[in-house]
């Protein structure tokens, strides 16, 4: 379920760089958006679907 | 010494004065053009054949106007039969430039394999090297069936190949009133709707290539663990849909390629040669599999902490990074996908940037490991070579030499930091550092294009169907900045996500590793049958 989650918060972070295609024609606005997409999908592969293999790793058993 | 150094000093002065003010010298004019008529050619006479016949030792005698092919015999040759015959040059030309680039991509896949083997313990070299091998004979299949034609089959006509119209048709939708291309629909086994076609055989050969270079990373980061029919399953996934449908949005006419035309953003998602497409997609997928399948047993102590794992052979590694840096004579300037004409005479600054890259990169994982650690680190020298390369992908047809020795430093320290947050941060076991060189350094390429693109390239006037040149923020566009950012957004937020959720599928289909046991003992004879080094002792 939490690795479902994090493909999903992954997931968003392209949307909100897609929807700044269409939410303003302000480059630097446009790039502010991309980036919070860019950390927010980096968060979501590095903070919660890695996270979620971790807690069964094999070299914790 | 001040008089001798004088000559100098004057010479030094006198040649920056002629290259600064180049109109101070009186500018002559260009010769009127002259009209020429069939007449101006009848009196062109082909050698006579007594002077063949005693041979044509400085090639003086071959290769003539009796090579023209006429069309009419009674006419002879006319303008139009010269035309026709200087089309076909140029054509000719960037078949076979195109098609021998594909050739050096090619052999890239043995440079992969000994990389990867030479990583790997003795214990799994055979099967190893099976991967390797086999993902070139899997990814193609996929590739020819369906594959080519979700990335190229809407294409439309590539002008550096003879414009062949065949690949014409892209799946499109309508998104904030703008049309959005998703994939291509023409060329499936390169026999559907016309697509049995010269132009359309060269660009499938160098696109296949390509495709099979993203596959075979993957191979590296889930190496000594994964399961060979699972590899199989998830190497066809990856080549049939994964990877096209990111390369059609880039290369094939799709999305990111007109967010310069559609959005206003610089020339679009520029990608030269593929850090994003080729290397970010196989590096994330990468990553995808190495999270899955977790970490070789003895790779991480109960507490986390990480322990080295060497691989058996050094002189395998870097005779393979030599391979791979080779290739990419063929990867980079290929990309052109012609010699002759739309500006593709810069194919030497794109071979000359790829190589400066490399170099870069070499250097500073060198110094970095030798700084870090007391010793220059051969494995990671390496890694540091691939990833100035990896970095260069994407730039190197629109920056300058001194902006590619840029980026090959910066992806040299890149690389070595990257290895070991995915290993002590991130707790990843990459046995050959496939998501570090490719996933992470393919991204920073791209990010490059968008810093770095000094606007000088010219290639037929336009890129992604924006007049001009690709121009980087340092040279004045944001814009494509932004343009580039989404492309990594995407490769992050769709690439990942679905490399992930299709191997999750496999691994609950069909299992993506290997038993205890079988790792524990090596994967030669449990998954490939036969040892790497059967007449070898392997200690354990």
């Amino acid at each position: 379920m939490t690795v479902a989650i994090g493909l999903v918060i992954t997931f968003l972070g392209f949307l909100l760089s897609l929807f700044s295609l269409s939410l303003t024609t302000s480059v630097g606005t446009r790039m502010a958006m991309v980036l919070a997409g860019i950390a927010l999908s980096l968060i979501g592969i590095v903070g919660v679907v890695n996270r979620a293999y971790l807690k069964n790793a094999i070299w914790k058993r | 010494m001040l008089k001798r150094l004088i000559p100098v000093i004057l010479l030094t002065a006198a040649l920056w004065g002629q290259a600064a003010d180049p109109a101070a010298a009186p500018a002559t004019p260009p010769p009127a053009p002259v009209a020429i008529t069939d007449a101006d050619l009848k009196g062109i006479e082909a050698p006579k054949p007594e002077l063949r016949a005693k041979g044509d030792p400085d090639g003086a005698l071959t290769g003539t106007v009796s090579d023209v092919a006429v069309s009419d015999a009674k006419k002879g040759l006319t303008i139009g039969d010269l035309a026709n015959q200087v089309g076909q040059n140029k054509i000719a030309i960037n078949f076979v430039w195109t098609l021998i680039a594909g050739f050096l991509v090619m052999f890239m896949q043995a440079g992969f394999a000994v990389v990867e083997t030479g990583l790997c313990r003795a214990k799994n070299a055979n099967h190893t090297m099976m991967m390797n091998f086999m993902v070139y004979a899997v990814g193609m299949l996929a590739f020819w069936m369906i594959g080519f034609a979700l990335q190229m089959g809407g294409v439309g006509a590539v002008g550096n190949l003879g414009g062949s119209p065949v690949l014409n048709s892209e799946f499109t939708v309508s998104l904030f009133g703008k049309t959005f291309g998703l994939f291509g629909q023409n060329g499936y086994f390169l026999m559907h709707n016309g697509t049995y076609d010269v132009t359309v055989m060269v660009i499938f050969l160098f696109q296949m290539v390509f495709m099979d270079t993203a596959l075979t990373i993957v191979t590296g980061s889930a190496a000594e663990r994964w399961k060979f029919a699972a590899f199989l399953v998830s190497s066809f996934v990856l080549g049939a849909f994964i990877y096209p449908v990111f390369a059609n949005w880039a290369w094939g006419g799709g999305w990111l390629a007109n967010l310069g035309a559609n959005f206003g953003l610089g020339h679009g998602y520029a990608d030269f040669a593929g850090s994003g497409v080729v290397h970010s997609v196989g590096g994330l997928t990468a990553l995808a599999l190495a999270i899955i399948v977790g970490p070789r047993i003895g790779k991480f102590d109960r507490n986390g902490r990480p322990h080295a794992m060497p691989g058996h052979d050094i002189v395998l590694v870097l005779t393979g990074c030599f391979i791979l840096a080779f290739g990419w004579f063929g990867f980079n300037p290929g990309s052109t996908l012609g010699a002759s004409g739309s500006g593709n005479l810069r194919i030497g600054s794109v071979a000359v940037n790829t190589m400066l890259a490399g170099m870069g990169g070499a250097f500073t994982s060198m110094f970095y490991m030798w700084l870090r650690y007391g010793k220059p680190d051969s494995s990671m020298s390496g890694n540091g070579l691939l990833a100035g390369l990896v970095a260069i992908t994407a730039p190197c047809g629109f920056v300058n030499p001194v902006g590619s020795v840029i980026i090959g430093l910066i992806a040299g320290v890149l690389v070595c930091v990257s290895v070991e947050f995915v290993e002590r941060v991130m707790k990843i076991d990459d046995p050959v550092g496939a998501i570090s060189v490719h996933g992470v350094n393919g991204m920073f390429g791209v990010i490059a294009v968008g810093l770095f693109a000094d606007g000088k390239s010219n290639y037929g006037g336009s890129w992604n169907g924006v007049p001009g040149a690709v121009t980087g923020l340092f040279y004045g566009d944001a814009s494509q900045l932004v343009a580039q950012l989404i492309g990594v957004s995407t490769l992050l937020g769709v690439v990942f996500t679905v490399a992930f959720a299709a191997n999750v599928l496999i691994d609950v289909l069909v299992g993506q590793r290997v038993a205890a046991k079988a790792e524990l003992q090596g994967l030669d004879l449990p998954e490939v049958g036969a040892l790497g080094y059967p007449e070898f002792e392997l200690k354990s």
